[in-house]
């Protein structure tokens, strides 16, 4: 409970940071925003978009304006001449997109460097040990857009394995679904599964050192029991930590993953805003962004607790 | 024997590192866009091209167009505010008519209207309007609801409640010469002009953004107009996904139909896909995903797209014909473009062929006016300074001997990787000329045009005027309109402007005395004929083969999209 209201305390300081701090960059941008939503209508029409975008009044009213309105859930409205579309509507279309592409890449990078992580800890210093890692330098190295687009081009022309671009949701086709996000779910994972593999690595490599696992190990333990029973879990928090904050970053910064594969997710729709300077959706999906990273990052220290019983008991 | 010193495995594998290092680095700098020009396959000679025609058979009813556009239309299809690139054209020509249409040979002809007149002195236009037309929700199409549109986009419309609930932005400086529009029949409307208006007529078809919409929607406030469409056009939306498709049904109760008497459309669907990559839209028509495209990017008509098309297994429809130029406007209200000799000099210090075979994989034709082959006020001489280093190393000097400052400025563009090579590419030949220019990306689209809107730029990308009757580039040009970005105030351009719009003779002669004065006076640099292309799978038959309702064909330019109305899907 404590935990609970602690974290609460922490998302709301946060989110006062986060969103403030935005709120004075924003106020910095050049341009107008009367004149790049109507840039062909009159003075008056212009006009009447920055009333009724606020941006007339000083920073600190908008800013109050905004919070009193966030938290009775306005978000605010995509200002566009001709059409006027409510935040809230966007958000509801694209964060479940943003939310699946970060989930299933998550997944994938963790499925396969959490294996390799083990492996290579295990036969530190050996052939397949330096293979491995030269081969994940060299998967960072390569920008994700690179690999998506050769990814693209290799699977979904030359091969015809699976679609190059697009998105189907899962509520139309499950299997088309799964076929539209296999290739950005590759395109995000491969570079994480270079860092998480890497990270887990050097931790256990620690871990393997410690007494426990000498006893574990006298005690007639199974080699793979001693690694992924008892080395694997107190060896994961760095991953963990690591994992949590891309969640973040992924679901709002995805954008050129999202642009190659016309996935309409929050990447897109945060740079749309920014791109046309609105600047009420700008505050609202930062916040919303803030909140889930805040969130995130509660689950993943929650997550420590059933990890490493140590944590769970009081570090002993 | 002699000793041999072993390897050492950690030497062994950092080497391995180095060498796949290298080799992604040779890869990402291996090949450049000159190559595509020249692996393309059939004639290159840099024009549009058109590969062989491969439709065959009868149309068959059924089936669905799957067609990928460049963008979304986020603002939406409220016609009189929508702000609407060609992608937003090419949906809205599904959904609407439009009361007149240009033919093949680039004359306008009425289209939903059955006739479009002046009296004697072009200040009075009767519009009849044809027969037994509906709306998508069945409302017929008449007399009121026509006048009603028009006198919405001129920002004189009022609702029953007399409200004026259509906010025009554009379509108000461009209408500014009506002086009234009145339903004066059940089928036909008047519409009366300030003076007299010889071209009218090509206004009603605006580059197909001048469509007429229902009842419903001309009505609904601002949310609704955009998003609920009802038009007279072949297909009715069906839904809309905003960056994912935008699906049309086919209108079971379209007005026109082909020539043997069969109902129009053929298709049962037309299904638009942004795909904002071009890359990967071309990676789309070629798995199959989608089975049309249309593109302006030469980079991948001349990589991609020809050659598949020259391997048959697409169809490629490239024209430039009656189309849009691209240009670097100056502004000339400020230094150093408010000097002749300054425009000069930039204009002479660019091999526009060169530009073309550097970054448009040698797609495209130089452009010296802005009026494409075919378009009234064409000439082949507008006397624009050609390529001529000395002579613009002469004209910079005049410039700072007259001024007493070196030829120096910054040029715009979008940002982006192509614009941003094009503009190194400008930044280098100039260089060659002694001219100093420093590049700057703008931004997005948006802020691009907000700098053109506000003046603050001195030379900045552009491209406009696509290949409609030339009276309708009158706004861009004429001093003080809101859109004369480039600032020009020109008492001869104004003069020639007012002449091609009120008098119907000798306008040929007009226009190409207007473009000659763009040609002296060089008030844009113009660098080249804006290719568009379609490219359509095998299956894909009719695409182009729409007909006008008095039997002539349809207009060849796609600088504002096409018709798919005579679409239809083959084996």
């Amino acid at each position: 409970m404590r935990a609970v209201a602690q974290r609460i305390g922490q998302l709301v300081v946060v989110l006062f940071l986060v969103t403030l701090f935005t709120a004075l960059l924003l106020s910095m941008l050049p341009g107008d925003i009367g004149e790049t939503i109507i840039p062909f209508g009159s003075d008056e029409q212009r006009e009447a978009v920055r009333d009724d975008l606020g941006v007339n009044d000083p920073i600190w009213t908008q800013y109050g304006r905004w919070v009193g309105n966030f938290v009775t859930g306005d978000f605010g409205k995509f200002y566009r001449q001709g059409n006027v579309t409510e935040v809230s509507d966007r958000i509801q279309s694209t964060f479940p997109v943003s939310l699946q592409l970060m989930v299933y890449a998550q997944l994938l990078a963790l499925v396969i460097a959490i294996p390799l992580g083990v492996y290579t800890a295990h036969r530190a210093g050996s052939v397949a040990d330096k293979a491995t890692n030269t081969t994940a330098y060299a998967l960072l190295a390569v920008p994700n857009f690179v690999l998506a687009l050769v990814l693209a081009y290799v699977v979904g022309v030359e091969l015809g394995w699976l679609p190059p671009q697009g998105y189907v949701r899962p509520t139309e086709n499950l299997g088309e679904h799964i076929r539209s996000m296999i290739l950005p779910s590759i395109s995000l994972a491969v570079g994480q599964i270079a860092v998480y593999m890497r990270l887990l690595r050097t931790d256990l490599v620690a871990t393997l050192q410690q007494d426990f696992i000498l006893m574990a190990k006298s005690k007639g333990i199974s080699e793979r029991r001693v690694l992924w029973r008892h080395a694997l879990r107190p060896s994961s928090l760095t991953l963990l930590t690591v994992a949590g904050l891309n969640v973040g970053t992924l679901i709002g910064g995805a954008l050129i993953i999202e642009i190659i594969f016309s996935l309409d997710g929050m990447g897109r729709l945060v740079f749309d805003a920014i791109s046309e300077r609105q600047v009420v959706a700008i505050q609202s999906l930062v916040a919303i962004i803030a909140i889930a990273y805040v969130l995130v990052n509660f689950l993943v220290d929650l997550l420590y607790a059933a990890v490493d019983p140590r944590i769970r008991h009081g570090r002993g | 024997m002699p000793d041999k010193l072993p390897l050492r495995r950690a030497y062994l594998y950092r080497l391995l590192a180095l060498l796949m290092a290298m080799a992604m680095i040779a890869a990402a700098c291996g090949g450049d866009d000159s190559d595509g020009g020249e692996d393309a396959g059939g004639e290159d000679d840099g024009g549009a091209q058109e590969s062989e025609d491969l439709d065959e058979g009868e149309p068959q009813p059924g089936g669905e167009l799957v067609y990928g556009l460049e963008a979304e239309t986020n603002g939406g299809f409220c016609l009189m505010e929508a702000q609407l690139a060609i992608s937003g054209i090419q949906v809205v020509r599904t959904i609407y008519d439009t009361l007149t249409a240009p033919n093949e040979d680039g004359e306008i002809e009425p289209n939903l209207a059955e006739s479009v007149e002046p009296n004697d002195d072009f200040t009075e236009w009767t519009i009849t309007l044809r027969e037994g037309i509906t709306f998508h929700d069945g409302s017929p199409l008449d007399g009121e609801i026509v006048a009603d549109n028009l006198n919405a986009y001129r920002g004189q419309y009022k609702n029953a409640a007399g409200e004026n609930i259509r906010s025009p932005a554009l379509f108000i400086f461009v209408f500014q010469d009506i002086a009234d529009v009145q339903a004066t029949g059940p089928l036909e409307v008047t519409v009366t002009t300030k003076r007299p208006w010889v071209s009218f007529d090509w206004f009603l078809f605006g580059s197909h953004r001048v469509g007429i919409m229902g009842r419903s929607q001309l009505d609904a406030p601002q949310s609704d107009c955009a998003n609920k469409l009802n038009g007279t056009g072949p297909f009715k939306l069906e839904r809309w996904v905003v960056n994912q498709q935008f699906v049309a049904a086919k209108n079971e109760n379209y007005w026109q139909t082909d020539e043997a008497g069969n109902q129009l459309p053929y298709l049962d669907r037309v299904i638009y896909r942004p795909i904002a990559e071009d890359a990967q839209m071309m990676n789309a028509l070629e798995s199959g995903q989608i089975n049309a495209l249309h593109t302006s990017s030469t980079e991948q008509m001349g990589e991609r797209l020809r050659p598949l098309a020259d391997s048959g297994d697409i169809e490629l429809n490239e024209s430039d014909a009656f189309g849009e130029v691209n240009y670097i406007m100056l502004n000339v209200s400020k230094p150093p473009f408010d000097n002749k000799n300054a425009r000069i000099a930039v204009a002479a210090a660019l091999d526009k062929e060169l530009l073309i075979e550097v970054r448009g994989a040698g797609v495209g034709e130089p452009a010296d006016g802005p009026f494409a082959e075919g378009v009234l006020g064409h000439v082949e001489d507008t006397g624009f300074p050609q390529y001529d280093v000395e002579a613009a190393r002469e004209a910079a000097a005049a410039y700072e001997q007259e001024t007493g400052q070196p030829l120096t400025f910054t040029y715009s563009f979008v940002t982006g990787e192509a614009d941003t090579l094009t503009a190194q590419e400008y930044q280098t030949q100039w260089g060659e000329a002694g001219i100093s220019v420093d590049i700057a990306p703008t931004g997005d689209q948006a802020t691009h045009i907000n700098r053109a809107l506000a003046g603050d730029f001195q030379a900045i990308a552009w491209r406009l005027h696509p290949g409609d009757d030339p009276d309708t580039q009158y706004n861009w040009w004429y001093e003080g309109s809101p859109v004369n970005f480039g600032r020009i105030a020109d008492p001869e351009i104004n003069r020639l402007l007012d002449e091609g719009r009120t008098n119907p003779e000798g306008r040929e002669e007009v226009y190409q005395e207007l473009n000659r004065r763009f040609g002296s006076e060089v008030y844009n640099i113009w660098t080249s004929r804006t290719i568009w292309a379609v490219a359509n799978a095998p299956e894909v038959n009719g695409l182009f083969d729409w007909t006008l309702p008095s039997g002539s064909g349809d207009n060849p330019g796609l600088g504002a999209g096409h018709q798919v109305t005579a679409a239809w899907i083959g084996e």
